[in-house]
C-alpha cells in the first residue's frame, strides 16, 4: 500500500557526549572524557522553552528531548500513524574549531543514528551529518554511507560561514549528487558571521523570523554559482524555512537573470526554472495567514505541485501536527503529495 | 453559549497542588484544571490552534505591556495558560488568546469549591 504519511523532519539527539563516545575512537573517547567537553549545540539565543522543545516532549527518564528513540516513536510515529521519517541530528560538528575531533563527531554522530535510531524501528530514515568546514572529509562521509538504503540524504545547516554555492562546498554536494542523495538544508547553525546580514539581532523572535534570510541567501547562492547546472541531478530540499518567500524571491532573481546574465553564463536558464525542478521544500513552520485561500494562492505562484514535504520538527516547540497543520482548503490530490508522494518519489520511499 | 445540560460535575480534590492539572471527564472530556491558592479555574484541554493539550503548559502572571527598554513586569492579577506547543497564552477566566482574542478561545468553565471537593460546571 502506498505511504498515507512521511514526516521529513524529526530531530534526535544525542542524550550527552556519553551517547556518542561508543561511536568514537579510543584517542577520542578519552579526549571527551578528560575534557568534560559537552554536545556542541548552534544556539545563540534562549529558547522560548528548554531544549526548544515541546513541554511534553521530555521522555520519563528527563533526558533531553529527542534523545530516547522509543519515547519518540510512540509520541511522533505510533501517535500519527506515521510511515517513515526522517531524522536530522543537529549536532552542530561544524562549529568546532578542531576538525580532526569535528569529523571524529560527524562519523559518531552518523553511526549512532544507524545504530540506536534506524536499527531499533524500520520507519526512522536518518540523513548523513557533515561538516562543512571540511568539505572533502564530508565527502568521504557521504561515500562511506551511500549504501546505506537507511540513509536518505544528506544534512547541512543553513547558517555557514560562508554562502554554500561557493566553489569550497562543491566536494560535498558532488559527492551527494553522485551517491543519488538529496542535501537537506535545515534551519539553524551559525558561522563566525552575524545572523542577518545587518548585525546581530536581540530577540529570539527575530532571530527565528529572519531566519528564511539565510535560506534565501543559500538557495540564490547554489543557483548563482552554477552549482544546480554542474549538477543537474543534485536535489536540495529547504528544511524548516518556510515557503512563502519564494515567489517573491524567484521573481527577483529571474528579473535580475534577464539583465545580468552575462555575469554568470553558466545560467542558462530561468533561476525559478532550476529551482522548481532541483530544489524541494518541507512545510514545518507553516506560514499561517488569517485567510488560508491566501496560502493557496502562494502554492499557485510557486508553480509546483510537486514542491513541498510536510514535516512536523519534532521535538520542537514549534511542531506541526499532521492532522491539524494543513489547512482544510488544500485539494485532496495535492494533500496527499505533501503528505505522502512528494517525499516518496524524492527519496525513493515505500 | 452554555449548554443547557451543563451541571457540577466533581473534578478532584482540593488537596491538589498548585499549577496546571489535566482531569477527564466521565463523557471523555479533557479539563486543564488550574489552581493558585484559593482561586481555581477550567479550561477546555486541548488548545484551538494545533489541538495540544493545554494541561502540559505553564501558568503564569501576563506581561504587561510597556515600552522599549522599560522594565518589563509580570501582572500576577491576571494569570495566563501558556501553551506547551507553540506557546499561546491564554487568559484563564475567559479563555481567550491573548494575541487574537476574537477569534481564538478556547473554553472555560466555572469551578466551585464545596464539601472539600472540586467542581467544574461542565
Ligand atoms: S497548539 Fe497550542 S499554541 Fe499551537
Amino acid at each position: 500500500m502506498a505511504l498515507q504519511l512521511i514526516d521529513t523532519d524529526v530531530h534526535n539527539y544525542p542524550a550527552s557526549m556519553a551517547t556518542l563516545t561508543p561511536y568514537l575512537s579510543r584517542h577520542w573517547q578519552g579526549y571527551v572524557e578528560q575534557s568534560g567537553m559537552k554536545t556542541p549545540a548552534a544556539s545563540m539565543y534562549p529558547k522560548v522553552f528548554a531544549a526548544a522543545a515541546r513541554r511534553d516532549a521530555w521522555p520519563p527518564n528527563g533526558n533531553q528531548p529527542g534523545s530516547d528513540p522509543d519515547f519518540a516513536r510512540r509520541q511522533l510515529l505510533d501517535e500519527y500513524d506515521i510511515d517513515v521519517a526522517i531524522l536530522n541530528p543537529l549536532v552542530a560538528a561544524s562549529s568546532l574549531h578542531n576538525h580532526d575531533l569535528a569529523n571524529a563527531l560527524m562519523r559518531a554522530v552518523n553511526e549512532w543514528t544507524a545504530h540506536d535510531w534506524c536499527a531499533a524501528d524500520g520507519r526512522w530514515r536518518g540523513s548523513i551529518a557533515v561538516n562543512s568546514r571540511d568539505p572533502e572529509a564530508s565527502a568521504r562521509e557521504i561515500e562511506h554511507w551511500a549504501q546505506d538504503g537507511r540513509f536518505v540524504q544528506v544534512l547541512l545547516l543553513v547558517r555557514s560561514h560562508a554562502p554554500y554555492g561557493q566553489r569550497q562546498f562543491r566536494p560535498i554536494f558532488r559527492a551527494a549528487a553522485e551517491a543519488g542523495l538529496p542535501v537537506g538544508i535545515h534551519f539553524g547553525g551559525g558561522g563566525d558571521v552575524p545572523i542577518t546580514a545587518c548585525g546581530w539581532p536581540s530577540y529570539y523572535i527575530e532571530d527565528h523570523t529572519v531566519m528564511s534570510q539565510a535560506f534565501e541567501t543559500q538557495l540564490v547562492s547554489l543557483v548563482c554559482e552554477g552549482v544546480f547546472s554542474e549538477l543537474p541531478d543534485l536535489r536540495v530540499v529547504l528544511i524548516e524555512g518556510g515557503f512563502a518567500w519564494l515567489p517573491a524571491l524567484l521573481w527577483r532573481l529571474d528579473k535580475n537573470w534577464r539583465g545580468l546574465r552575462s555575469e554568470v553564463p553558466w545560467l542558462t536558464e530561468l533561476p525559478g526554472d532550476i529551482v522548481r525542478r532541483q530544489v524541494r521544500a518541507t512545510t514545518q513552520p507553516m506560514e499561517e495567514p488569517d485567510n488560508p485561500e491566501h496560502l493557496l494562492q502562494i502554492l499557485d505562484m510557486i508553480h509546483c505541485d510537486e514542491f513541498l514535504m510536510f514535516s512536523t520538527d519534532y521535538p520542537h516547540w514549534d511542531f506541526d501536527a499532521p492532522d491539524r497543520a494543513l489547512p482544510k482548503q488544500i485539494p485532496e490530490v495535492l494533500r496527499r503529495r505533501i503528505l505522502a508522494d512528494n517525499a516518496a518519489q524524492l527519496y525513493g520511499l515505500g | 453559549m452554555r449548554r443547557s445540560s451543563m451541571a457540577w460535575v466533581d473534578v478532584a480534590a482540593t488537596s491538589l497542588a498548585d499549577g496546571v492539572h489535566h482531569v477527564e471527564l466521565d463523557d471523555g472530556r479533557g479539563i486543564a484544571l488550574l489552581r493558585r491558592g484559593g482561586q481555581w479555574w477550567a479550561l477546555r484541554d486541548v488548545c484551538p490552534h494545533q489541538g495540544a493539550r493545554l494541561s502540559g503548559g505553564t501558568m503564569r502572571g501576563r506581561v504587561a505591556p510597556c515600552l522599549p527598554g522599560e522594565e518589563i513586569s509580570l501582572n500576577d492579577e491576571e494569570p495566563v495558560l501558556v501553551c506547551p506547543w507553540h506557546g499561546w497564552e491564554f487568559d484563564v477566566v475567559t479563555g481567550r488568546s491573548l494575541a487574537d482574542p476574537c477569534r481564538q478561545r478556547v473554553r472555560s468553565y466555572d469551578v466551585k469549591v464545596e464539601a472539600g471537593r472540586v467542581w467544574v460546571q461542565a
